[in-house]
């Protein structure tokens, strides 16, 4: 498999060294003035950019640059590894739009500049932040800094729209209902939505930094407060990064009540949206059944781990403990009704006219932004792309469970619920099979804590989630996520634009972005 | 008409689903006694999310949802500070929401309650140390209640409650 990317590499960029990563990664080193005649190679092959961070000494001193890309049809990401002579760098956000806000963030974290790049502003350092402020560089040990007032120079200067009859509505950081805090300036003729700009990071935590010199177990708690509803996503994205730097063999066991409760986390997490959706179309009718089975879930979830979102429930070599007997039972038995009861609660709502009014057609989706923003999960696949890491770059049990990416063309909200409703079936199938087939054992292998650098990913309910981890004597070193939402809120800025504002929380709530996982 | 007569007369056929807490229904009770007697029958709450990690802003929305469905004991989230008795906040306060974090509370009518909910808006949280956050809900507020727990469930956040209600009536702040 390995040599069928190398060759379409080689066709693409001529003969190049290749660093073979430690989880089917292929890290390839670029020297600088390369990278552009580069970029372009890759871009008219279409690989498909999927994250770019920055580390610093990195092998050398000073910063290194890493692009990662995917291509449909391989398994192995492309890393692109570029050493800086400086803390410049020519900007690829014209080629790679979606690269704009990954440029602005390593800007803000390491001082590196992007030369050529269209949007210079900072992206989660606020006013609030000294000018000269980089959390990431190694010098700056974490502690508490002095922040500076906002003025009229280091305000956030928003994309001015103006004409006969458009005015500016902001909305946020805080929202009216129990909603995490953003900012959105919406551009309004009339009614109509005509342009949108979403203002993030408010809850900008310092995650990455927080990481650095953690030891390796100690980290999965960061990973699981990435984002609260994608704590076993996040965690077992980070472990397997570990584990593979660590050579540590997970046992099956482990392995199989993972994949049960990844994929219980992705039943209710999609139970929340769909009742989200049914709240803001005012159907309360329709979004009680879906509440109270997730209910029933956050129940299920607390019996087999001890937490209603599974918090510390996995490790690195596998599980902190063993989960009860009697909950693996119970579950069993409680998935027998739940199926019936589901399909119910959906027909419920795909059968009522006012609910089809309201999703139909709104908040659209065009499948030619999906690549250029690599927009992923469900809603990109809902605008028809059959995109899924558990069947691309298969972890865990998924190359064994074979996953079929649940897709529709439409693109708008309706689509998105139907995805959505469609991969709770899924993943119940799945938690079956699973259950099933429960193997006897151990469900922790001793780890060996082990320098190295690993890529790995998840396909987390709201899409992929790829972490890149360094372990360099014995602890962390740098610890880079890049979750789904972080993509998809780009989607945002063109999906709503001709929709009315009172059906933009509904567009929002059928992707159900995370701001905590965008922020981080 | 017959027709629906007998519609009205039948047993209802929908299934009964089990949906109440023994423990979590009387303890809504004993709140909707205070409510009613200390805040004239509705106790209105903002939720301020300073920096939490989402999982606390699921557990207060659950609280609205049928299986605890807390506003049959007079607890209504509100849309407004100014609306708002008691103020909500969760996460450690982040630099970047620090102004709209004091913004939310100066909007609030006088008297008012914070509680700090979650391990990291009450000071315990593993995010105490970073450079992005200035604390718990603590460093900015006068606290009236913490309710640790990463996340606290409904019912640890409806205790919680109903322990500050409780406080406030001895204070005979109101």
């Amino acid at each position: 498999m390995k040599t069928a990317v190398k060759d379409e590499i080689t066709k693409q960029l001529g003969q190049v060294d290749y660093v073979e990563g430690k989880n089917n990664e292929l890290y390839v080193p670029i020297p600088e003035a390369e990278l552009p005649k580069t970029i372009a190679a890759l871009s008219n092959s279409n690989f498909e950019l999927v994250s770019l961070f920055c580390a610093q000494n990195f092998k050398a001193e000073g910063f290194t640059l890493f692009y990662a890309f995917e291509k449909t049809g391989f398994e192995e990401i492309l890393v692109l590894q570029c050493h800086l002579s400086g803390n410049e760098a020519p900007s690829i956000a014209k080629t790679y739009p979606s690269a704009c806000w990954y440029e602005r963030e390593v800007t803000d974290g390491f001082g590196v500049q992007f030369q050529g790049a269209f949007d210079t502003r900072r992206l989660f350092l606020h006013e609030t932040y000294p000018a000269d402020f980089h959390p990431l560089l190694k010098s700056f040990k974490n502690s508490k800094i002095t922040t500076v007032p906002s003025n009229e120079d280091n305000a956030y200067q928003f994309k001015q729209v103006t004409g006969e009859g458009v005015y500016q509505i902001p909305v946020g950081p805080v929202h009216a209902g129990i909603i995490e805090p953003g900012h959105f300036r919406f551009s309004v003729i009339g009614e109509t939505i005509f342009n949108l700009e979403v203002r993030l990071f408010y809850k900008h935590r310092g995650l990455e930094k927080l990481a650095e010199g953690k030891s390796v177990q100690d980290c999965v708690k960061i990973a699981e407060s990435i984002s609260g509803d994608e704590t076993v996503a996040n965690a077992v994205a980070y472990c397997i990064a570990a584990e593979k730097i660590c050579d540590v063999e997970v046992p099956r066991r482990a392995l199989q009540l993972r994949t049960v409760l990844l994929e219980l986390e992705r039943v209710y997490s999609h139970l929340g949206d769909l009742a989200g959706m049914c709240v803001d179309v005012a159907y309360p009718v329709g979004a009680s059944p879906f509440f109270i089975l997730r209910e029933e879930i956050f129940r299920q979830n607390e019996a087999l781990t001890g937490s209603r979102f599974m918090k510390g429930a996995v490790a690195v070599g596998g599980l902190t403990k063993d989960v009860p007997a009697e909950s693996l039972k119970a579950l069993s038995a409680y998935l027998e009704a739940f199926k019936g009861r589901f399909e119910e609660a959906t027909h419920v709502n795909t059968s009522f006219f006012s609910v089809a009014d309201r999703f139909e057609t709104t908040g659209k989706v065009k499948p030619e932004i999906i690549e250029p923003l690599h927009l992923t999960g469900p809603v990109a696949r809902a605008a028809g792309k059959a995109g899924d890491t558990r069947i691309d770059h298969p972890y865990g049990l998924y190359r064994e469970l074979k996953v079929k990416a649940k897709t529709e063309q439409n693109g708008d909200v309706q689509a998105r619920f139907n995805v959505k409703a469609k991969e709770v079936q899924c993943a119940l199938k799945m938690i079956k099979t699973v259950l099933s087939q429960l193997e006897a054992g151990e469900v922790q292998a001793p780890i060996q804590v082990k320098d190295g650098y690993a890529l790995s990913m998840t396909e987390a309910p709201r899409g992929q989630n790829i972490h890149w981890l360094r372990i360099k004597g014995g602890v962390v070193d740098r610890y880079k996520v890049r979750t789904a939402s972080f993509c998809n809120w780009q989607a945002m800025e063109h999906a709503v634009p001709g929709n009315i504002v009172p059906d933009f929380p509904l567009i929002n709530k059928s992707m159900n972005l995370s701001y905590a996982g965008t922020d981080m | 008409m017959p027709k629906a007569l007998s519609t009205f007369l039948k047993e209802p056929v929908t299934e009964h689903i089990q949906l109440r807490d023994a423990e979590f229904e009387a303890i809504g009770v004993q709140l909707k006694e205070k409510v009613d007697k200390i805040f004239g029958r509705s106790l209105a709450i903002r939720e301020l999310d300073a920096g939490s990690d989402n999982s606390v802003e699921i557990e207060l929305n659950n609280l609205s949802t049928p299986y605890y469905d807390v506003e049959r004991f007079g607890i209504t989230f509100v849309a407004s500070p100014r609306h708002a008795d008691i103020l909500i906040v969760t996460g450690a306060i982040t630099l970047n929401m620090e102004i709209a974090a004091k913004k939310t509370y100066d909007a609030m009518p006088s008297p008012k309650f914070v509680i700090a909910v979650g391990d990291d808006a009450c000071g315990c949280g593993i995010q105490n140390e970073s450079y992005a956050v200035l604390g718990g809900a603590d460093k900015i507020f006068n606290v009236d209640l913490k309710i640790p727990g990463n996340p606290p469930s409904p019912k640890e956040i409806i205790r919680g409650l109903l322990s500050l209600v409780c406080q406030i009536e001895k204070q005979s702040r109101v």
